[in-house]
């Protein structure tokens, strides 16, 4: 599942890609393919707004959708929220494909990845937290020291 | 043990294409393999497309560079065989001259519902140059032999020296300095071929 979710769309392919779904933009009407095609190269991207773009784009295909087409969306939605490291969002979305498809492999897989970042991201906010803790207990101490280290001189 | 590294001679890029009329991956998945081929280990990385309409398109790009393609039809659903000629022309277009394109019949246990012959396929196969082998992920009959068929033909172009490992895409690479992506033991996942429904 990391290769899925870390790989990188090629430049020329999103190219191709935007130049389609323009093309349909400018007659008027995009199609649900093309839209689709577009906004998973788009989320495949090296660039956050590009990656963006693709959710905007997904969310609404998701909207039109029936429960068995939603799949494949929720299940890009998910993995462009993972790459925007905005987990928990990422979560709500595979958890709704897993609503309609409990044994869906793939996307047990990446609820499994999305915990985990989950995980690393609390442990590393407590440790900042931790460490300001340690930071103003130390600052107190060499307040203390110098406040009774002036005491004694004086 | 499953916890030592792998020592690889040669990592080999496959996709797998399976022919579906019915909601099967989500995309692509991908995967690792290691199996040898004349006393060498070969690292498989492979990627396993869904062969819809929904996805053609942009699962197209995946196929550059594959060393090997394994496609897959369904011998219970002849509507997936009907797709291999188009499918087969989108994978001879993206990838090199030499990429080893293996024809598999998956459900090969379902003899009774069969709707796909082995002799028609085979001939189909042979009219295109392809590798054939009739098999079931289900029973998992045959389903090494798929991948270790590709690999020994990719070996033996290795081998004769009609495959550049310095061309572009390949999709081969000779004796990595260390395993990447700190994936240090082989996953061998079970390839889902065919759909359920």
């Amino acid at each position: 599942m990391e290769a899925v979710v870390s790989d990188v769309v090629a430049p020329e392919d999103l190219l191709k890609f935007e130049k389609k779904y323009n093309n349909e933009l400018l007659k008027g009407a995009v199609s649900k393919e093309t839209k689709f095609e577009y906004a998973w190269c788009l989320i495949r991207s090296k660039y956050t707004d590009d990656i963006k773009k693709g959710t905007v784009l997904l969310e609404e295909l998701v909207q039109k959708s029936s429960k068995d087409d939603s799949r494949d969306f929720l299940f890009y939605l998910a993995v462009a929220n993972y790459r925007l490291k905005e987990y928990e969002r990422a979560l709500k979305y595979i958890r709704t494909l897993l609503k309609n498809e409990p044994g869906n492999k793939q996307a047990l897989d990446l609820e499994k990845l999305i915990d985990k970042a989950l995980k690393k991201d609390g442990l590393v906010g407590m440790a900042i937290v931790g460490g300001i803790g340690l930071g103003v207990a130390g600052l107190a101490g060499l307040i203390g020291l110098a406040v009774s280290k002036g005491a004694a001189k004086s | 043990m499953a916890t030592a590294p792998y020592n690889y001679s040669y990592i080999f890029k496959y996709i797998i294409i399976v022919m579906a009329d019915c909601p099967h991956t989500i995309g692509v998945e991908f995967g690792t393999r290691i199996i040898e081929v004349s006393g060498q280990k070969i690292k498989l990385q492979i990627w396993d497309t869904a062969g819809q309409e929904r996805f053609r398109a942009v699962t197209r790009s995946y196929y550059r560079g594959a060393a090997g393609a394994l496609m897959v039809y369904d011998i219970t659903r002849r509507s997936t065989y009907n797709h291999l000629s188009s499918w087969l022309t989108d994978a001879r277009n993206l990838t090199n001259p030499n990429t080893v394109i293996i024809l598999i019949g998956n459900k090969a246990d379902l003899e009774a519902q069969r709707d796909v012959t082995y002799e028609e396929a085979k001939q189909f196969a042979e009219e295109n140059g392809l590798l054939f082998l009739e098999a079931s992920a289900k029973t998992g009959e045959n389903v090494e032999d798929a991948f270790l068929e590709a690999a020994k033909k990719i070996y033996q172009n290795i081998q004769d020296g009609s495959l550049d490992l310095n061309a572009a895409e390949s999709g081969v690479q000779h004796k990595p300095s260390a395993p990447q992506g700190g994936r240090l033991t082989s996953e061998p996942q079970p390839q889902r071929e065919g759909c359920g429904c």
